[in-house]
């Protein structure tokens, strides 16, 4: 049995953070989750997936985010309880709707998760996304540890369905990602059904909805006041108080043992940051002299708060705040307790205990006296890997000078040497078919260049689809290539449109990309990338052609393929292989530069790795000595 | 030849200067030129300082008389048509090969001969019009699969990669059939210090070229005209027509040649080499006799199989007149003295040729 479905309340657990927040829905009895797949929120549907039939609750993997946003809100209105997940970027695709739902209201308990990835270890911005509750006038927490994140998530559909509004709760990688202590509470008997019944318009009445929205939100100040989210560590009357949320609070709470200070220095803990529990607040500042604020990525909590001690100046009186705008904290970047400590160390002045400043640098110098420098690289027998080669070998055979415009996925690491610096563009998803776009109609401007776009087929179903309708009718020359490999790859191969399967691994009807481009009116080719000399000339034919186009590289993502069929074995035959003498200059191992392809230093000859080789076979069509050779099929 | 040039240097001085001819030469021999269509690029720096691409290039550092030396043991005195045993007039006398050769057939017949007895093992040809009006190099073991390689398409294929594939391969006792740059390229091939495949070549035939057609620029041209997939055959008829017809399933369509010349490669321009002066045998037109050819023999073994050859009755004979001849040296000076003005004026320096290195003689001739 998954620890999710665990029946003993009281029972202490490790979990996931992600984890932590898809027991607490299980615990609020959710009905309904769509989301689109992104680090780090993933693990909570899938979470949720994997219990879907013990708990009857409907899972999907949806298109996109603001469908996915959409599809929960109906089962919100039909009173049930719903629950839909997303990294940051995934904010930003549902705002649209975010701006009206809270105007229109809702019903059932409705949860949106913003899991944000501060240092974007995963993503390709960094945002903070709880400025998305202050600007949509919607309740927002923050868990701090695992046993919040599921206690919250239970108490959100609470606050939720008091107020017929959608409740945010903001994740962060660290919390989302580690694993700590959850003890667990009673699942619920569910006795939900579904039925529809009101109105729900935003627009006619959009100016009397938003006072009524301003009401509402003063109501969860009120909720929020006494909500045992937000609470008071230290001594009684302290003069210096870290005031802090999220991930920050164990961060704080470790400096100040770090240093000694647990008698000197109060933290107070806000669970509800928006809107602020300002009573509960005020209360623990009086007496107060200093703040430091600790917070991970923008100072949202510290504005909010120097409002705050604006309008009570007369009640506080003078108070020193120190936070990201004084520079006691960068307002990027992942936190951590080092940083906490130094912050407080300054203010203090007192030594840190934490590393010095040279602590990387030494390490790094260290390591690599024993480890290779390695930059990020697809797998081994990633067809992207071959794709990027072919359309590098197209453009430069093509010779005008053409470029990529990348996206979001796997091959978004096209930007750096695994796909030989092809990519030059990358934003959100759906942004590398945009920007072509315009610069397919800029001919009458002097250019020349043709322009690639590549998408992947989870990012083509998802945002890429508009713009090439776009490109169509205003016949815009630009060749979009996708890059198929069967499934929403990067987040660990969710299902998409197209792979035939829903959330739960059941047979789902597919869309293929080829249909939806013919219907559009596009050219489409499908080709195999890993039949390489084929694939950069008809990529090159292709390019010589104007208006909009499509080559459809279809060849299933590797990891995937590996597990699931027998491989062919690669060997290198060193007396093939002539080493140095090829005039080759070692391209397998420092150009084609698959990792599962090395240089035996002994023999100074290539040598296949068979721990990582997954038996594609790219390298043996690219040889020039016909030196890599098949064994048979792999076990 | 030149040491210490890599495939960078190839790509500056060569690639980026619009001198590739696309004869093919250094492709497949490392992984990273490659060919498509009559377009060739080095894909990525291989890193190497010194490259066979390079020296194989036809458009790199091109000394006639070591060539002269190394092809016929001797430099030449005839500095219109370059070395040669004799001249005369030919045509297959196997009227089926004829009537679906270009002229007179004589390279068919010569590399269907040559199949069939054994001569050679592998031919390199070309198939005219493959896809869409480009041509396509085959390697072909069987004088029967020869018969789509007759005709003459005015864009040009990279003969030379496909006689490296075929190297690799291990295919040795080749012939081959190429235009001037590839016939220089093979030579340079066959003289330099590299392992290469082209010392299995072991008879060329060298076809007369004026210039070759860029595929891009001219299958643009000809789409809106003709349907590209139904070309049958390209011809230019002598002077003063100054047309050229294509001939199609659907008729034959005609263009003003002045209209095609645009499509001319810039590289063509700087070639001075009309009658391919190293191959064993060189083979072209007549100017006015449609089916007949003009066949220049040059090499010991050239003559050694034209000899066994007409012996066997593969070929019909005549000799050329003296004017004839006159009006073939007179139109290859012509080639030569336009090539140095052309080169003179990339590099706006008299003194300095590019790629061609002459000597005194033909330097007196044409410089």
């Amino acid at each position: 049995m998954v620890t999710l479905e665990l029946d003993q309340p009281g029972k202490i657990v490790l979990m996931m953070g992600d984890e932590a927040i898809a027991r607490g829905a299980i615990e609020a009895g959710v009905d309904f989750c769509a989301s689109y797949p992104g680090t780090p929120a993933t693990e909570i549907t899938e979470s949720l997936a994997r219990v879907a039939d013990r708990f009857n609750i409907y899972v999907e993997w949806s298109t996109n985010e603001i469908v996915a946003f959409e599809a929960a809100t109906a089962a919100s209105l039909a009173g049930l309880r719903a629950l839909v997940a997303m990294k940051q970027n995934g904010i930003n695709v549902c705002a649209d709707f975010l701006m009206t739902v809270n105007l229109a209201g809702t019903n059932g308990g409705l949860v949106l998760v913003a899991a944000d990835d501060p240092s974007a270890i995963s993503s390709s911005n960094e945002q903070d996304s709880r400025s998305y509750a202050r600007y949509a006038d919607l309740p927002l927490l923050e868990p701090a540890d695992f046993q919040e994140a599921k206690d919250m998530t239970k108490w959100a559909f609470e606050v939720s369905e008091k107020l017929g509004l959608p409740c945010i709760m903001r994740s962060v990688t660290r919390l989302s990602h580690s694993r700590g202590n959850v003890k667990l509470g009673e699942l619920p008997e569910k006795k939900r059904t579904a039925k529809f019944e009101g109105i729900y318009i935003s627009g006619a009445f959009a100016a009397a909805q938003h006072a009524a929205l301003h009401q509402k939100l003063e109501q969860a100040r009120e909720e929020f006041e006494s909500s045992p989210f937000n609470f008071y560590v230290g001594p009684k009357k302290a003069r210096f108080v870290i005031v802090t949320s999220g991930s920050g609070w164990l961060y704080s709470r470790e400096a100040v043992a770090a240093l000694g200070l647990e008698n000197k220095v109060v933290i107070l803990k806000i669970g509800t940051t928006w809107p602020l529990p300002e009573k509960f607040i005020v209360e623990h500042l009086k007496n107060v002299t200093e703040i430091l604020i600790v917070e991970e990525v923008d100072p949202f909590l510290e504005q909010n708060l120097k409002i705050l001690l604006a309008e009570q100046a007369k009640t506080l009186g003078p108070i020193e705040v120190y936070g990201a705008k004084s520079g006691h904290r960068p307002a990027y970047g992942e936190m951590n307790q080092d940083k906490v400590a130094q912050a407080l160390a300054s203010i203090k002045g007192l030594k840190t205990r934490a590393r010095d400043g040279k602590y990387v640098e030494k390490a790094k110098e260290l390591l690599l006296s024993y480890i290779p420098i390695r930059m990020p690289t697809f797998c081994t027998g990633c067809p992207h890997r071959a794709s990027l080669w072919a359309i590098k070998s197209a453009l430069k055979l093509d010779g005008r000078d053409g470029f990529v415009t990348g996206d979001i996925g796997c091959y978004s690491l096209g930007a750096g040497p695994a796909g030989y610096f092809q990519l030059k563009t990358i934003h959100c998803m759906g942004g590398g078919i945009g920007l072509a776009n315009g610069f397919g109609k800029l001919d009458k401007f002097g250019f020349n260049q043709p322009v690639i776009a590549v998408c992947g087929d989870s990012t083509f179903y998802h945002a890429a689809i508009p713009a090439l309708i776009n490109a169509r009718v205003n016949n815009s020359n630009v060749l979009m290539v996708v890059l198929d490999n069967g499934g929403t790859a990067m987040t660990g191969f969710q299902p998409h449109p197209g792979s035939g399967c829903d959330a739960l691994g059941r047979p789902a009807p597919t869309v293929e990309i080829e249909n939806i481009c013919k219907a559009i009116g596009v050219e489409v080719r499908v080709r195999d990338p890993f039949e390489i000399s084929q694939a950069v000339q008809e990529l090159y034919d292709m390019l010589q052609e104007s208006g909009p186009r499509v080559m459809v590289f279809r060849r299933r993502c590797f990891r995937i393929e590996a597990k699931e069929k027998l491989q062919k074995k690669y060997y290198v035959d060193q007396s093939k292989c002539i080493g140095d003498d090829c005039g080759c200059a070692r391209f397998c191992s420092r150009v084609f530069n698959c990792p599962g392809i090395i240089w035996d230093q002994e023999a100074q000859r290539a040598k296949i790795d068979e721990v990582v080789c997954t038996g594609c076979g790219v390298c043996a069509t690219l040889c020039p000595r016909g030196a890599i050779m098949v064994r048979g099929v792999a076990s | 030849m030149q040491a210490g040039k890599s495939s960078s240097d190839l790509e500056q001085e060569v690639f980026s200067q619009d001198l590739c001819t696309s004869c093919g030469a250094c492709v497949n021999i490392c992984p990273y030129i490659k060919v498509v269509k009559d377009k060739v690029a080095v894909i990525e720096p291989c890193g190497l300082t010194e490259g066979k691409c390079y020296d194989f290039c036809p458009r790199t550092l091109t000394d006639i008389a070591a060539l002269d030396k190394s092809v016929f043991g001797k430099t030449r005195t005839d500095y219109s048509l370059g070395p040669y045993i004799s001249i005369e007039m030919a045509q297959a006398k196997d009227s089926e090969i004829r009537c679906r050769a270009q002229y007179g057939g004589v390279v068919s017949a010569l590399m269907k001969y040559a199949l069939e007895t054994g001569e050679i093992s592998n031919a390199v040809l070309t198939r005219p019009f493959d896809v869409a009006l480009m041509p396509s190099s085959v390697l072909v073991e069987e004088s029967n699969q020869m018969a789509e390689c007759a005709g003459s398409n005015y864009v040009s294929s990279a003969t030379l990669a496909k006689m490296n594939e075929a190297a690799k391969q291990g295919k040795d006792s080749l012939g081959l059939v190429g235009i001037p740059c590839q016939v220089i390229a093979l030579r340079k091939m066959q003289s330099s210090k590299h392992e290469t495949g082209a010392r299995g070549v072991k008879l060329v035939i060298g076809l007369f070229c004026t210039w070759a057609l860029s595929y891009k620029g001219f299958s643009e041209f000809l789409k809106g005209k003709v349907d590209l997939t139904k070309v049958k055959r390209i011809d230019i008829p002598p002077p003063p027509a100054n047309v050229m017809v294509v001939e199609t399933a659907a008729g034959d369509v005609k263009f003003s040649l002045d209209e095609v010349r645009k499509f001319i490669k810039p590289t063509c321009g700087v070639c001075y080499d009309m009658t391919s002066e190293f191959a064993d045998i060189s083979v072209g037109m007549v100017e006015g006799i449609e089916d007949w050819n003009t066949l220049i023999v040059r090499t010991p073994a050239g003559k050694k199989f034209i000899d066994k050859a007409k012996k066997a009755d593969v070929l019909n004979t005549r000799p050329l007149e003296q004017a004839r001849l006159e009006h073939l040296k007179q139109a290859s000076s012509i080639k030569k003295k336009r090539a140095i003005d052309a080169i003179q004026k990339r590099t706006n320096d008299k003194k300095n040729l590019l790629y061609l290195r002459l000597n005194a003689q033909e330097k007196r001739k044409y410089v």
